[in-house]
């Protein structure tokens, strides 16, 4: 290759190379264009999304009032929980950091050390240590944050529940989403480690008490470590709705004491709107106790106690009516005309039926009685005769006009509707056919037929107001968290309605008067408040000297206002010791409601017609007034006193 | 000073060409100085920023330690620029011989710095051998390639050089430093082109290195990717099958090398061709995906695709392109780059400078870039044409190509166009001694730039401008 030659190679080559790192550079700096400025903004987004973490803000749970709307039942206390970064902890100086917080925190230092796991100890990651720290822990640690690098809290709201007491059965209580209501509430936004209502008003309602949660972040590099302190309110946290009960928190405590400790319920029901104004089930559960630490433990002791304190027997418990049912029997009787209330019949103790014989509950019999008396004396034998007249398709037929054997709708979860039984029921569950012996024990409310408290409520409801029954409701109104506005108010909706004449309940509530003055229960109904009529109940439920005892009354019996009655229904378990107490509590509840005095007054005033008998004890505030609340003075001068 | 600068262009074989300021700036292309100049004010700036933490407090004092190299570098550039280069002719030998000798004991008493044994040197202060070889390297190519001349288009003179180039590359694998080994292939590749070797040789170098590569890594990705390419691919994946395939191809080239020998068709050599390339890059393939270790099979895998493995070996490269894609037109701002100070991008002061310059810079900064190395690979191109003979012209070669590649490779894979190879951009990445080479290369593309207008008699740029500009002023005044 001569010199030009290789001159004119060189020169060939280098062009064509310089050609090529043009080409090159163009291609990169094309592409840098592509990248940076056609697909920037995808990549902005990218890098603030991996920078950018975020957490829950909680929202405040709504508040739980009584009716009037002043006295908070269930609100929400300032909780903490206590985090740690470990990556913040100098090299270490964790076992010892963590050793000296597990004094502070009251919990065994190994449980803190294995919340921070050996692999994580150089994240710049918060993990949480310990819930539901009081107040005054977290004022101690702060005063000694200088001590505990990497330590830090949130303030996360914890539900108090306060003194509940029965209330807890109305309001329930709350606790973390379990894995499986998570299954059915991942899609209304749950996650786990979300508090959800578990029983009462929190579960029924937990979508206008939950509120919406914010959302904060903050920018964190790539240890985890954030880059400002403070979390960023993305989006601010909507609090949950109030809900004021139309429960009247003094004579809920009324019925709470007069029921005593004794196994059974007692449900104050305003006939005219369907409004609970108190619902006592004993024994009932403090879901205080299931908060903190001890949570878990408390709540694994209550639920398995034996006498089933999460059952709120008022709605949820079903048992035969008993010589309640009689009322039924009475309307069903004038309405039908299949008696006259002035025939009589003759009552010997004993009514013989096929190849049974049926007792009265008075050995000797009533003698010769009509109608009022036989169920101011609650004679078996003529019920006995009246509803065999009656049939069992007419009895049937009206416990279903009165309500029987169908879900009272009451804004409480876990109602149950008990059951009225038909010959096509009996046939169905228990595979025999139905016979006159049937209807004769369905007759005196025994036998196949069950029903709850509150539906017995209902029924005095229905003879109370004429055949209307109001749809039976504890929440009176929703309201705003922070304004107070009323958002929602219940309706009062019509339940059942019968077009039974007036003049049969007007019998029946007469005939229901006798038995306060002249039959059952006038020794034991010794108000002057207020005129009472009602009747009571003695189920056998196989104890020779021990029954189910009900008390089923209104009152006043002659009000001019209907919206001032009020329906009493007691229910006393056989598994008591026997005290006929029902009506005995009907009696204080009734005096308490009408008399004007306090709890305490209204103990002490009935007391001589007690004796030894035993009452929940009294607190300080059963000796406030409710309308005019007076300060605690005369609580301290007459305390003690709590029979 | 001007007068003793003169006096000194009377010899064209003095060591350093006269003496003082004078001489110095006779060296000095501004062409060259102005954009390298520029490139070491932004590593500076950029190196600065990637010692930022999260909090806005700087860190780390690596931008300092690069002021203090970068002023160093610019001495050395000078003096680089001023020695006469012919005096290097004679002993690239020796040059060469202690460069090797220098990875040698590297190789033996080097320290480990991110699993290659590439660092020698004493407690904090270290060099990068494999650096420096490179100049060594392209010296000694040079003189090589200049003394043989034409005789490089022949097959066994031209695997003589890339023989020479095998020695520093087999050294640097051995640290294993595969990244800094495989930009010595494209520099001797750039070289023997200007040297006028044959382009076919040139391009089976070429696709053998490149197909060797595919080969390596395509059993990892099938099995990575988990995709199913056709059966037919088992013949060059499947090693039992591939011993088959390795054979057929044999059997191929020798019948062509046969068929060529009996009838001298021009096919026959290109079958020879095909068959050896195919072959060779086969067995090379397969030899390294099993010396290869994983982590550099995986570069290869998820430089396809890197979403295999985000949060491991896809990292960086994710990491990286989002930094850049982020910076958009004009760039996050300086020091407000989010992915650089919140250490999501690893090694930002070295193989990632170029990401959190674009970054904080956005597209104006990054084609800033790309144009000051525009203007000093253009400035090179135009002084290797012009040198006098064929070393100097062969030297340019090399330098040119060394900083044509660290750019394009390092820029690439801060775009993850191109897989991680951990080769820095150089004059701007963070590090004394890939500086340091760079000022020397672009000092010898000085050298060979002054002695191309009249041997080393001419004067510097800066000089003739004023030699010219008084002459004129003379003139005028006559």
């Amino acid at each position: 290759m001569s010199d030009i030659e290789h001159r004119t190679m060189l020169k060939r080559r280098a062009i064509g190379f310089a050609a090529g790192i043009g080409a090159a550079l163009l291609v990169i700096g094309g592409y840098l264009f592509f990248l940076q400025v056609v697909r920037g903004v995808e990549f902005r987004t990218r890098a603030s999304s991996v920078s950018r973490r975020e957490i829950p803000i909680p929202a405040q749970r709504g508040k739980i009032f009584d009716r009037t709307y002043e006295h908070v039942l269930v609100t929400n206390r300032p909780a903490f929980s206590v985090d740690i970064v470990p990556g913040e902890v100098p090299a270490g100086e964790l076992p010892d950091l963590l050793e000296r917080l597990a004094s502070h925190l009251g919990v065994e230092p190994p449980r803190l050390a294995e919340r921070v796991p050996r692999h994580m100890r150089h994240l710049f990651r918060s993990i949480e240590l310990k819930r539901n720290v009081e107040f005054a822990t977290i004022a101690a640690l702060a005063e000694q944050i200088d001590s505990f690098p990497g330590v830090a809290w949130r303030s996360e709201p914890a539900r108090d529940y306060g003194a509940i007491g029965s209330l807890a059965h109305v309001t329930g209580y709350v606790g973390d989403v379990t894995r499986e209501e998570l299954q059915v509430l991942f899609n209304e936004g749950y996650t786990a480690g979300d508090v959800v209502g578990k029983s009462g008003v929190e579960k029924r309602y937990e979508s206008v008490l939950r509120g919406r949660d914010g959302i904060g972040h903050r920018t964190v590099d790539v240890h985890e470590r954030a880059v400002t302190d403070v979390w960023q309110t993305a989006v601010a946290p909507q609090p949950g709705s109030d809900i004021v009960l139309t429960i009247d928190t003094r004579l809920q405590r009324a019925v709470e004491v007069a029921l005593g400790p004794r196994i059974g319920s007692a449900v104050v029901l305003r006939p005219a709107t369907g409004e609970i104004l108190a619902m006592v089930s004993y024994p009932w559960f403090d879901p205080q106790t299931f908060i903190g630490d001890g949570g878990p433990a408390a709540f694994s002791m209550a639920a398995s106690d034996s006498s089933f304190p999460f059952v709120n027997r008022a709605i949820r418990a079903a048992y035969a009516p008993a010589s309640v049912f009689k009322i039924l029997m009475m309307t069903a009787l004038l309405e039908e005309r299949v008696y006259s209330p002035f025939r009589s019949v003759v009552c010997r103790g004993r009514f013989a039926y096929g190849d049974r014989i049926f007792r009265d509950w008075v050995k000797e019999g009533h003698g010769r009685i009509d109608m009022d008396d036989a169920l101011a004396q609650s004679c078996d034998i003529y019920f006995y005769q009246a509803g065999l007249a009656l049939g069992i398709n007419n009895i049937a037929g009206y416990s279903v006009t009165f309500g029987l054997g169908a879900p009272t709708g009451v804004d409480l979860p876990g109602e149950t509707a008990g059951s009225v039984p038909t010959p096509a029921w009996k046939l169905r569950e228990r595979g025999t056919n139905w016979v006159g012996g049937d209807t004769v024990n369905l007759s005196i409310g025994q036998g196949y037929i069950t029903v709850t408290p509150l539906q017995i409520a209902n029924l005095i409801a229905m003879i109370v107001n004429d055949g209307d029954i109001f749809r039976p409701h504890v929440v009176k109104e929703i309201r705003d968290g922070t304004t107070g506005e009323i958002l929602e108010k219940t309706e009062h909706e019509l339940l059942h309605s019968s077009d039974i004449g007036d003049a049969t309940f007007r019998a029946v509530r007469e005939a229901m008067r006798l038995v306060i003055t002249d039959g059952t229960a006038a020794p034991v109904i010794t108000t002057d408040a207020v005129t009472v009529a009602g009747k009571t109940g003695t189920g056998e439920v196989g104890y020779d000297d021990r029954w189910h005892a009900w008390f089923a009354a209104y009152g006043p019996h002659d009000a001019a206002d209907p919206a001032d009655q009020i329906v009493v229904v007691t229910m006393v378990e056989a598994v008591n010791e026997w005290e006929w107490w029902a009506a005995k509590a009907a009696n204080l509840i009734f005096h308490a409601a009408f008399s004007g005095q306090t709890v305490k007054e209204a103990v002490d005033y009935l007391k001589p017609w007690y004796g030894d008998a035993v009452f929940n004890p009294l607190r300080p505030e059963d000796e406030e007034d409710a309308e005019d609340e007076e300060d605690a003075e005369s609580a301290g001068t007459e305390g003690g006193e709590s029979e | 000073m001007r007068s003793a600068a003169s006096t000194s262009n009377r010899s064209s074989n003095a060591g350093i060409v006269g003496s003082g300021l004078g001489a110095l700036l006779r060296a000095v292309d501004p062409f060259l100085l102005l954009p390298s100049l520029a490139l070491l004010g932004m590593g500076i700036l950029f190196v600065y920023s990637s010692g930022v933490d999260s909090a806005g407090i700087s860190v780390s004092n690596e931008w300092i330690k690069q002021i203090v190299w970068a002023s160093t570098g610019l001495v050395l550039m000078v003096v680089f620029a001023a020695i006469n280069h012919q005096r290097f002719k004679t002993r690239t030998p020796y040059i060469f011989l202690a460069a090797l000798a220098l990875l040698v004991l590297t190789l033996m008493f080097g320290r480990q710095v991110n699993g290659a044994r590439s660092w020698l040197g004493i407690g904090e202060l270290g060099i990068q051998p494999s650096e420096f070889v490179k100049i060594a390297t392209i010296l000694f190519l040079a003189a090589y390639l200049s003394e043989i001349g034409n005789g490089i288009t022949e097959l066994p003179r031209f695997a003589l050089g890339l023989l020479v180039v095998a020695a520093p590359v087999g050294l640097i694998v051995l640290q294993p430093d595969m990244g800094t080994a495989l930009i010595y292939c494209p520099i001797f590749l750039t070289m023997a082109l200007m040297a006028g070797a044959r382009i076919r040789h040139l391009l089976f170098v070429t696709l053998l290195g490149l197909l060797t590569l595919v080969f390596a890594a395509i059993p990892a990705m099938q099995t990575l990717l988990a995709t199913r390419e056709p059966g037919i691919w088992r013949l060059v994946t499947d090693a039992g099958v591939a011993r088959y395939t390795l054979a057929v191809l044999a059997l191929v080239a020798a019948l062509a090398a046969l068929g060529r020998r009996r009838y001298r068709y021009g096919y026959f050599y290109w079958i020879l061709f095909g068959s050896i390339l195919l072959g060779l890059a086969l067995a090379g393939g397969l030899a390294m995906s099993t010396v290869l270790k994983e982590y550099q099979i995986m570069r290869l895998v998820i430089f396809v695709n890197p979403w295999v493995d985000p949060r491991g070996a896809g990292w960086n490269i994710i990491q990286s392109v989002t930094a850049v894609g982020s910076g958009g037109l004009s760039g996050t701002g300086y020091l407000q780059g989010t992915q650089s100070h919140l250490r999501y991008l690893p090694q930002q002061s070295t193989d990632f400078i170029f990401s959190i310059l674009a970054e904080e810079s956005g597209f104006l900064g990054g084609a800033l870039v790309l144009v000051l190395f525009a203007v000093i690979l253009g400035r090179g191109l135009v002084i290797m044409y012009a040198a006098r003979d064929s070393f100097a012209t062969l030297v340019a070669a090399g330098v040119v190509a060394m900083i044509l590649f660290h750019a394009l490779v390092n820029i690439g894979m801060a775009m993850g166009v191109l897989p991680i190879t951990g080769i820095p951009l150089m004059l701007v990445s963070y590090g004394g001694s890939s500086l340091w080479t760079a000022m020397v290369g672009i000092g010898l593309l000085m050298n060979v730039g002054i002695a191309r207008v009249q041997g080393r008699s001419s004067p510097g740029w800066f000089q003739g401008r004023a030699l010219r500009g008084a002459k004129r002023l003379t003139r005028r005044k006559a």
